[in-house]
């Protein structure tokens, strides 16, 4: 850092080991035994207003200067621009290792592998299903920041999870079904305890079962209809529309040219309208078993809870020292974050969560409901550049007709504006419903960084929303 | 580094049927927004990967140290893997790698022309210069210009137990500009090359700039079926998730491919013709996969019939044929193989004013985005028009159009080509998720009778 201070205005440098355990079984044999490790230094240095970064592997003196080098090297040929100062923030000092039970990576293998081929065991109970997954996986991620400014941190992250899925084929017709969630399952910042928990292989034959049944499903006909979401699902809705839309690098206009903008104006909060008067949202680095919690994130900023959306109204951003000095803010959001040594941080999410609501449990808002849709587990998401136009397809939907859950529907897709589905909801269950559901390979960034989320929520009800467009 | 010597030793630290493959990355990228540069990332690392077979079963572990101990050590959670799968099941599907790079030169596979010294050398002033020359071209038309410049040098190599070498070494430069006007209208240019020096940074910048600069109230269409014009970037995005759900073997050996059943069938136009061409120069060039496999020319749809899906060594010995090179991680992916090389060959028309006149009121896209597989048997996506989006009118682009989702099935639409461009791009979206991996679509730009709309965007 002595180097650095010398001949930049600011620098930082991340030392960062990760270790990845995946395991799965796919139609009872071995899909997948990963066991990955890497390690380097990342070095971002700030001079006049451009950014140099440069990554190497190693942990050697050698390798953080060689670093330093080039990272002043392409700062320097970029043309020249003027920046606004980082938003002040007190060194990091201190050590944090997140809570764990019982160490994932130190499990055996046969004894993963035990569970997992139980839970595809389970799967393969229904003539029609023709693929079978059962996955586990852990992540421990050490990192040490130093910067100019005189911070010192160090803190290990260990994230333990995993999941099912069953996939059933009937001709052209083809269904899948998932648990806890699709994309990998379900996720926690906690040990192997986390993922013991789950109860995978009591809940395959279930989930087979279902497979199987939405093959000779109805599909969800079209229309505009009361939709119910929870879970996955919630989480994913708050993930892409309000999420990411709250990110000020993009509101700023600086991921246009990957991500996009976002249709959130910077200088909406107190005033831009987000939803209905019901609707809390509020960014998190301090839940427990999150992954979107820390104690720092990776320019030294310590985590904490930041208002998002309060009654409906815009609340503030999901911001960095750059982008919050940039509108004015005190202080950063604390939400930079790196995806290992070898990419810069950027802003993302912490646990960005819908706070929960009054109206009790899941089958309580099902009986306060007299025709709708009850929408479970993602199959496909995708939304505009700008965060306003998105179309969500669930693996299953149930039909609800005077208060109760009906029959099962196939293929349930629902479209929609960002602003208008949130006015739309008039009904979110209370705090014993509210859940952290996990995103694991959120993307952004060039190059491409892939970053786990968790996104707290309680089933939620939206009035009037556009169903059965794919 | 010499990645063939690190892959040789890593292979040697493993006991029994293993293989060793090796992706030594050196990249440079700089992002600029609003006429100004934004980040900039120098990366110098490398994975090697480690698989080792046992009774079928494939363990793998990876590292980004190449001292003998990391090695040794990587070796030992391979093998570890591998021996705890056999213990707890039955013989596993996967042949070993016995067969895969061949003995000898090991630079014998790398006949293709896909590597540049001076984009190896990695010069971020080459960077700047072409960060200047967008905001030289966009400022004075009060444009702002966002994008990213990246070059890179990729060296892989293979050494498997078996005594089988391969080295392959490439190199590739993108670069893309989108313009945005005060109004909020957008426009896109992009250049994908082996060469820095083919991206042609002020004319990516001027094209994206006309686009931005297009004048006239953007109109609004309702949802519905529309022709289309496609420039081969929009092209290349569907190309692209046509060979993740529709020639993906291991979904094809699983009987929940797209194709399952339909090999022989026609499935497209007859106009369409796709390959997967790994040694065309027109594309980002590869001699092998990750299991060493090389790769050779593959015809997958010819004049409209489906003609093959592609194989890692995994999924060829489900489906009891031949793997194609086609692997994506030694062992083969959880997700399957899928073709990295695609070339779709052009028609007759001499450039895409051509294909729009025939057209009496439809829709001009220059590319999408956030496209995802809704149904993967179906061939069915959902994508937004972004950054270029037209309306054509009696056989002329006459005004800019609000962006558009479409929700449609990519065979679908390529059933319904009614003319394609002589011309071809190399396209990308220049995307670089873990260890670069740098691959395009070569493809014409098209002419379709409908495409489905399910609503505006943006």
């Amino acid at each position: 850092m002595d180097a650095a201070a010398r001949r930049a205005d600011y620098a930082d440098a991340r030392f960062v080991s990760t270790r990845v355990e995946r395991l799965s079984t796919r139609n009872g044999a071995l899909d997948m035994l990963d066991s990955d490790e890497s390690a380097g230094i990342g070095v971002r240095v700030r001079v006049g207003g451009s950014w140099g970064f440069a990554a190497a592997r190693g942990s050697e003196r050698r390798d953080a200067e060689g670093a330093l080098e080039r990272a002043l090297a392409v700062a320097a040929a970029q043309p020249a621009v003027a920046a606004a100062p980082l938003a002040p923030e007190p060194p990091a000092r201190g050590e944090y290792e997140s809570p764990v039970e019982r160490d994932p990576f130190a499990v055996s293998l046969e004894d993963k592998l035990g569970v997992l081929a139980a839970a595809d065991a389970g799967l393969r109970t229904d003539p029609d299903v023709v693929l079978t997954l059962a996955r586990f996986q852990a992540f421990r991620v050490d990192k040490l920041f130093a910067s100019t400014e005189g911070a010192m941190c160090r803190q290990r992250l260990t994230e333990c999870g995993g999941g099912l899925t069953a996939v059933a084929v009937n001709g052209d017709e083809s269904q899948t079904r998932s648990f806890p969630a699709s994309h990998g399952g379900h996720v926690a910042q906690a040990g192997y305890e986390h993922f013991a928990g789950l109860d995978l292989a009591g809940e395959a034959p279930r989930v087979s079962e279902e497979a199987s049944r939405l093959l000779r499903a109805p599909a969800c006909p079209a229309g505009r209809r009361t939709v119910v979401l929870a879970g996955e699902q919630l989480g994913l809705q708050v993930h892409e529309s309000v999420g990411h839309a709250v990110e000020l690098d993009r509101v700023l206009g600086r991921e246009a040219s990957y991500a996009g903008t976002s249709f959130v104006p910077a200088n909406g909060i107190g005033s831009f309208r987000m939803g209905s008067d019901l609707v809390n949202v509020t960014a998190d680095a301090t839940n427990p078993g999150g992954l979107g919690s820390y104690r720092w994130d990776d320019e030294g900023v310590e985590g904490r809870a930041v208002p998002i959306v309060r009654g409906g109204v815009l609340a503030g951003f999901l911001s960095s020292r750059e982008t919050a000095s940039e509108i004015g803010l005190d202080r950063s959001g604390g939400c930079m974050r790196a995806d290992g040594f070898a990419r810069q941080p950027i802003v993302r999410m912490t646990n960005v969560n819908l706070e929960p609501g009054d109206a009790g449990s899941l089958e309580e808002l099902i009986a306060d409901t007299e025709d709708g849709l009850l929408i479970e587990t993602n199959r496909s998401w995708s939304i505009d550049n700008r965060r306003l136009h998105f179309l969500f397809e669930g693996e299953a939907a149930w039909e609800i007709a005077g208060g109760e859950r009906g029959r099962l529907l196939r293929n349930p897709s629902y479209a929609g504006l960002t602003p208008e589905f949130w006015a739309g909801c008039d009904a979110i269950c209370s705090p014993s419903e509210w859940r952290l559901v996990s995103l694991l390979e959120c993307g952004k960034g060039e190059p491409g960084q892939l970053m786990r989320v968790s996104h707290g929520c309680a089933p939620a009800r939206f009035r009037d929303v556009e169903v059965g467009v794919a | 580094m010499n990645a063939l010597g690190v892959a040789e030793r890593a292979v040697s630290a493993a006991r029994g049927d293993a293989l060793a493959h090796v992706a030594h990355e050196r990249s440079l990228m700089l992002r600029f927004a609003d006429n100004r540069p934004t980040q900039a990332t120098a990366i110098d690392d490398v994975t090697v990967e480690l698989a080792v077979v046992r009774e079928g079963h494939v363990g793998r572990a990876s590292t980004n140290d190449s001292t003998q101990e990391a090695l040794a050590e990587c070796a030992r959670r391979a093998e570890a893997a591998a021996e705890a799968a056999a213990a707890t099941s039955p013989p596993g599907p996967h042949p070993g790698f016995a067969t895969t790079a061949a003995r000898g030169d090991p630079a014998a596979a790398r006949r293709h022309r896909g590597h540049d010294a001076a984009t190896a050398a990695l010069d971020p002033a080459t960077g700047g210069a072409a960060l200047r020359a967008a905001f030289a071209a966009a400022e004075p038309a009060g444009l702002s210009a966002h994008g990213i410049w990246s070059a890179a040098e990729e060296v892989r190599a293979v050494a498997t137990s078996a005594g089988g070498l391969a080295l392959d070494r490439t190199t590739d430069a993108f670069m893309k500009v989108i313009c945005i006007a005060p109004d909020g209208r957008s426009g896109y240019a992009s250049r994908t090359a082996v060469a820095a020096g083919q991206l042609e940074p002020e004319w990516l910048a001027e094209r994206a700039a006309a686009k931005a600069a297009a004048g006239g109230e953007a109109a609004e269409l309702a949802p519905g079926e529309y022709p289309v014009v496609m420039e081969p970037n929009a092209v290349g995005w569907l190309l692209d998730l046509l060979g993740i759900t529709a020639f993906n073997g291991l979904a094809h050996a699983e009987e929940r491919g797209a194709l399952t059943g339909r090999l022989g069938d026609l499935v497209a136009a007859p106009s369409i013709n796709l390959a997967d061409s790994p040694r065309s120069p027109a594309t980002l060039p590869r001699a092998f996969d990750a299991e060493g496999t090389p790769k050779r020319p593959l015809p997958l749809i010819q004049d409209g019939v489906a003609r093959a899906v592609v194989h890692d060594r995994r999924s060829a010995a489900l489906a009891r044929t031949a793997p194609t090179g086609h692997a994506t991680a030694p062992g083969g992916d959880p997700l399957g193989p899928h073709p990295v090389n695609l070339v779709l060959a052009g028609g007759g028309a001499g450039d895409v004013d051509e294909l729009c006149a025939p057209v009496e009121r439809g829709v001009y896209v220059t590319r999408l985005w956030y496209a995802n597989v809704v149904r993967p048997k179906e061939t069915l996506i959902t994508a937004v028009t972004r950054d270029g989006t037209f309306l054509i009118e009696d056989g002329r682009v006459t005004r800019p159009l609000r962006d558009l989702r479409l929700t449609d099935s990519v065979l679908g639409i390529l059933g319904r080509v009614e003319a394609l461009t002589g011309a071809q791009e190399l396209t990308s979206d220049g995307e670089f998720y873990g260890r670069r991996f740098a691959y395009g679509v070569v493809c014409p730009g098209l002419r379709a009778t409908a495409m489905r709309f399910t609503g505006a965007a943006g």
